[in-house]
């Protein structure tokens, strides 16, 4: 499938159009990312992030991951950002000042670039490169597609995947209980303080008569 | 091609999904910047999947990829409860733990 | 051999309960019918069990073993029955006398509404009274012991709704409870010393060559500690000084419940404890000569009190007191056939005496006010009767009862040997205290017997005059057949050497095989003689009492009682507050306890308790959780900025090679330098390249060596740096030291 895949028999290639392609896919990326952790309107945030999804499918397409890339766009393109963009139409709302620069935050932020730093120097990149990642191997054909996939799946994290099926249940079930309306118990909460509120207002007018609270008002008394 | 690009491209996703998580009031772009830093996760394991060249690094992916499912549906129902409560899903409006 | 003993209490116990738990709904004649039959069927039992017993007809003893209640590592004690002649005494003594109230309760409790709770308790009584003679073993005994505790404590207050009843009940209850602990600590200290507490191994042991009682502790031998201890309990439970207090508060019960328990049956309990426990005793002379002194002490103060007491049921409680002082002295001069003959014709003129007192307070309408009395002779016949016949009984008249029984424990403490040489003058110490106590007797009773019956006119006023009548028979019956009793039933004991016959003294014959186990000793022998001077000069005491009463007493408040009482009023007022010791006890003792227990209320339950620690906990949780929630504001995002700078933070330290704020350590000497980069350094497992640049121009000195020397050539100023670095994280830190040459 991939040029690459032959000069890697070889070893370590010189940049190729290889390189030249993960460049461009990167920065179609990070260019979508910025662009939707950026946007006032969540519209355009919730478009940008599609994209970055879709170059994100490329990129795992790249790493010979084909059934994910498929899967990427499938599932996560597909499904899920639909769901949003659903949130969304309900939701829609600007923001007046997108973006909250606070101390905290900010220092967190920085803290996540350093760890940036961090990691790219221990995984090898830029002038301190110790280099512990070498080239990746040859990997058979099957490598990477659904059978092969499924097998593992099926066998090895049948466990796994049950636990998953059922976490999705267990999902659905959340999602619907937590967006149940409470209109009923909102009207009860409602008609109790309003026997409070009742009941206090004839102890304020006749105090000493209120034996229990009952269920009338505090005039039979 | 080194791994070591497509390891640094995943961190450099998770650090735009933070920056994302933690500079927005709009809850909804937080739960995106949430779903970035999970690709991001998810770039990674497949980056080291390739460079082992053990397939299970896909079967988590693929794992990851339903939690991420499960865990948006979650979060975007909150939202909606938090909106229909609150008016509002600006975060920084949601502050009744505070004093 | 054995013999169904256990229906003896079993049979009062099963009365009381189905009482308690169905006699409110039936009519009284069948409540009746059920109390009188249980007692009058364990009466029946009882002398069926006491005829197998006498030594005449051979049996030694009947046993009954119930069940095996404790048995944990050393201590065995079986729930069980044993009856010997003592013990079939005692039995006789509570079921009949026992029945006879039963009977005399129909009458007087009639227009009780609590009728059936009334006999429920008299059947419960009755049935631990006989767990407490009939138990084979101490722990049974003490269950009996603290049964007819509370059964007094019930019976006393008994009309609990006037609060005065019910403070007596607690009064008598608590008082005992102070007595029960030292038969407790008595019975801990046989079982330590013995191993056992069933009453015949203790017995043996006691006579055993090196008995473990004979343990000397603080100087005496435990015998003697034993001995004290279960004699606190006797003074508790029978009434002796000092825990005495209690009978004559105890009096606000009901009159059968006098009757029955506070002069026949609950306080003899400690004169036939200390039988019981003979063996124990005659081991150490000195507790014997301890309880002899104190019993004829309490009879003769008690005599006194009862001089001046105005309520006819107080007089007697008095009287109880210091009878049942001759009734100590008697076992405590080692005349226990004395001691319990003395109890159980007590049992019969005490309780006549009772009863007819309440026949006089039901014909009074309820009043015991003696000052009220008088002329009651022509109009209660049958009443005067039966009390002239106790009357004569306890004053010690020849021919009655009382005579034999009194006389026969004078006569012993004067001749009793027990106490060897040194303390032979106790027992005429205590001979001549309990003949002052008879003279004291003989007037009491007569000056109650005098006011009471005596004369022509009742003093008191006409309405409660006109209600004067006799008592119905059902009550009558019983008096007449205790006055029979207190006639008759000193001729069981007659003194054995009267008419020199052995067997004489039917009582100490009987009596005779029980007493013998475990007495090694001198025993009690009254000679002929001794004997003959005691009757008379008994005889003429009583006399002496009776003639001093009727002058002062004799148809009313005479002439020298007027004038007595004008001269010493102070006196006089003295005794009749019982010497106030009452009141001394309450200053002493109640109110230094309620003080304590104010102050700890204050103290440790109001402020240690519920403030500090209840209160103070929940202070505490909040004062953190405060704390915590400062921490927290709900905002997730600053949550996770936070994380991800702890994050950073945590990966920063983890992958340097030095710790933060780590030095060089650069030691100088001459010319040379020896720089140690090795401070401060991660886990020396860890492989780190140095770099020494040493600042004079020299090359620079890689390596893996934490130490490096280095001479320098020249004097001068030079800045030493190094450099570490970290081959796995690649990452570096740098230091450096400045350094002066010579």
């Amino acid at each position: 499938m991939n040029p690459a895949h032959a000069a890697d028999a070889a070893g370590y290639s010189a940049p190729t159009g290889d390189v030249i392609l993960f460049a461009v896919m990167a920065a179609w990326v990070t260019f979508f990312a910025l662009f939707t952790i950026t946007r006032r309107n969540p519209v355009t945030a919730v478009m940008s992030l599609v994209a970055t999804f879709f170059g994100l499918a490329a990129i795992y397409a790249s790493l010979d991951a084909h059934f994910l890339a498929v899967l990427q766009v499938l599932v996560y393109a597909g499904a899920i950002m639909v769901l949003f963009i659903f949130v969304v139409m309900i939701l829609n709302r600007e923001e007046v000042a997108p973006l909250a620069l606070r101390p905290t935050r900010i220092l967190g932020v920085v803290a996540a670039a350093y760890l940036l730093y961090v990691f790219a120097s221990v995984v090898g990149f830029g002038d301190k490169a110790a280099p512990t990642m070498a080239g990746p191997p040859v990997v058979a054909e099957t490598y990477g597609t659904v059978a092969a996939i499924g097998g593992i799946l099926f066998r090895e994290y049948l466990y796994p995947f049950e636990a998953i099926s059922l976490l999705l249940l267990v999902a659905i079930v959340g999602g619907v209980v937590v967006s149940r309306s409470h209109q009923k118990e909102v009207a009860a909460l409602r008609a109790a303080d309003y026997r409070k509120r009742v009941e206090e207002l004839a102890e304020h007018d006749y105090p000493g008569t209120q034996e229990e609270p009952t269920a009338t008002a505090g005039g039979h008394h | 091609m080194p791994s070591a690009y497509y390891l640094v491209l995943s961190f450099v996703l998770f650090l735009i999904g933070t920056a994302g998580v933690l500079l927005r009031r709009n809850a909804l772009i937080v739960l995106m910047g949430i779903e970035l830093q999970i690709n991001g996760g998810n770039l990674a394991l497949l980056a080291f999947a390739r460079q082992l060249g053990d397939q299970k690094g896909h079967v988590f992916a693929f794992l990851v990829i339903a939690l991420a499912a499960a865990e948006a549906a979650v979060g975007l129902a909150i939202l909606v409860g938090l909106f229909r409560s609150r008016q509002t899903i600006n975060l920084d409006e949601a502050t009744l733990m505070k004093r | 051999m054995t013999f169904p003993l256990r229906l003896i209490p079993l049979l009062p116990f099963l009365g009381a309960t189905v009482l308690m738990l169905f006699g409110r709904k039936w009519a009284r004649d069948t409540v009746f019918v059920i109390a009188a039959l249980a007692i009058g069927a364990a009466c029946l039992v009882s002398l069926d069990a006491f005829f197998l017993v006498l030594p005449g007809t051979g049996a030694g003893g009947l046993s009954d073993v119930v069940m095996t209640w404790i048995a944990t590592g050393d201590l065995h004690v079986d729930l069980a029955f044993r009856m010997d002649a003592l013990s079939g005494v005692m039995c006789l003594v509570i079921t009949f006398i026992g029945f006879l109230i039963h009977v005399f309760s129909a009458g007087y409790m009639a227009e009780e509404p609590d009728y059936a709770r009334f006999f429920a308790y008299l059947n419960l009584f009755c049935g631990a009274m006989l767990v407490l003679v009939l138990g084979d073993s101490l722990p049974v005994m003490f269950i009996g012991w603290e049964g007819v505790g509370l059964c007094s404590y019930l019976l006393i207050g008994f009309w609990y709704s006037v609060t005065a009843n019910a403070d007596a009940g607690k009064k008598a209850f608590i008082t005992n409870r102070i007595g029960d602990l030292g038969f407790l600590i008595g019975m801990f200290l046989l079982f330590y010393y013995t191993g056992t507490l069933s009453v015949p191994d203790i017995t043996s042991a006691a006579v055993a060559p090196h008995s473990g009682l004979l343990t000397p502790f603080m100087g005496m031998p435990v015998a003697f500690w034993v001995a004290i201890f279960l004699f606190i309990g006797a003074t508790g439970k029978s009434a002796q000084i000092p825990l005495y207090v209690w009978l004559p508060d105890a009096m606000a019960g009901p009159t059968p419940v006098s009757a029955l328990i506070h002069a026949a049956t609950m306080v003899t309990a400690g004169v036939y404890m200390i039988a019981r426990m003979h063996a124990i005793y005659v081991m150490v002379p000195s507790a014997m000569a301890i309880v002899a002194v104190v019993g004829a002490a309490t009879a003769l103060f008690a005599a006194i009190i009862g001089f001046a007491q105005n309520d006819f049921k107080k007089v007697l409680a008095y009287s109880t007191v210091s009878q049942l002082g001759f009734m100590f002295a008697g076992v405590g001069t080692s005349n226990f056939d004395g001691g319990i003959f003395h109890l159980v014709t007590h049992a019969f003129f005490k309780a006549g005496l009772f009863l007819c007192a309440g026949s006089v307070m039901h014909a009074m309408s309820g009043s015991g006010d003696i000052r009220i009395m008088g002329g009651l002779r022509k109009k209660l016949p049958w009443t005067h009767g039966v009390f002239f016949v106790c009357w004569l009984a306890i004053c010690g008249i020849p021919i009655f009862s009382g005579f034999f029984s009194k006389d026969s424990i004078i006569a012993g403490s004067f001749a009793t040997e027990i106490y060897g040489e040194g303390l032979a003058w106790v027992g005429k110490l205590v001979g001549v205290m309990l003949m002052l106590a008879a003279l004291g007797t003989a007037f009491y009773m007569s000056r109650l017997y005098f006011l009471v019956f005596s004369g022509d006119e009742t003093r008191a006023d006409d309405h409660t005059r006109h209600h004067i009548h006799e008592s119905p028979p059902i009550m009558t019956g019983p008096l007449v057949v205790l006055a029979i009793g207190a006639t008759l039933i000193g001729f069981i004991g007659l003194p054995a050497d009267l008419w020199h016959h052995p067997e004489q003294n039917l009582l100490a014959h009987e009596l005779e095989p029980v007493l013998e186990a475990g007495w090694v000793g001198p025993h009690l022998e009254v000679s002929h003689n001794t004997e003959l001077i005691f009757m008379l000069v008994s005889t003429l005491i009583a006399f002496a009492g009776i003639g001093a009463a009727a002058a002062f007493y004799r148809g009313g408040y005479k002439e020298p009682a007027r004038a007595f009482a004008a001269k010493f009023p102070g006196f006089v007022r003295l005794v009749q507050d019982k010497f106030r010791i009452d009141e001394l006890y309450d200053f002493l003792i109640i109110r230094p306890i309620r003080a304590f227990s104010r102050g700890l209320f204050t103290f440790v339950d109001r402020i240690i308790v519920d403030k500090i620690l209840v209160e103070g906990t929940g202070v505490v949780v909040d004062v953190f959780s405060r704390i915590a929630r400062a921490v927290q504001g709900g905002d997730g995002q600053r949550y996770m900025a936070v994380f991800t700078i702890g994050v950073a933070l945590l990966v920063h330290f983890a992958t340097q090679p030095t710790l933060p704020f780590s030095k060089l350590k650069v030691t100088q000497t001459g010319r040379a330098v020896e720089v140690d980069a090795r401070r401060g350094n991660r886990a020396p497992t860890r492989a780190l390249e140095y770099a020494f640049d040493f600042g004079d121009g020299r090359p620079v000195v890689k390596g893996s060596a934490p130490e490096q020397r280095h001479d320098y050539d020249r004097p001068g100023s030079y800045t030493i740096h190094v450099k570490i670095s970290d081959p796995l994280w690649g990452t570096e830190d740098a230091f450096k030291e400045k350094v002066e040459v010579r």
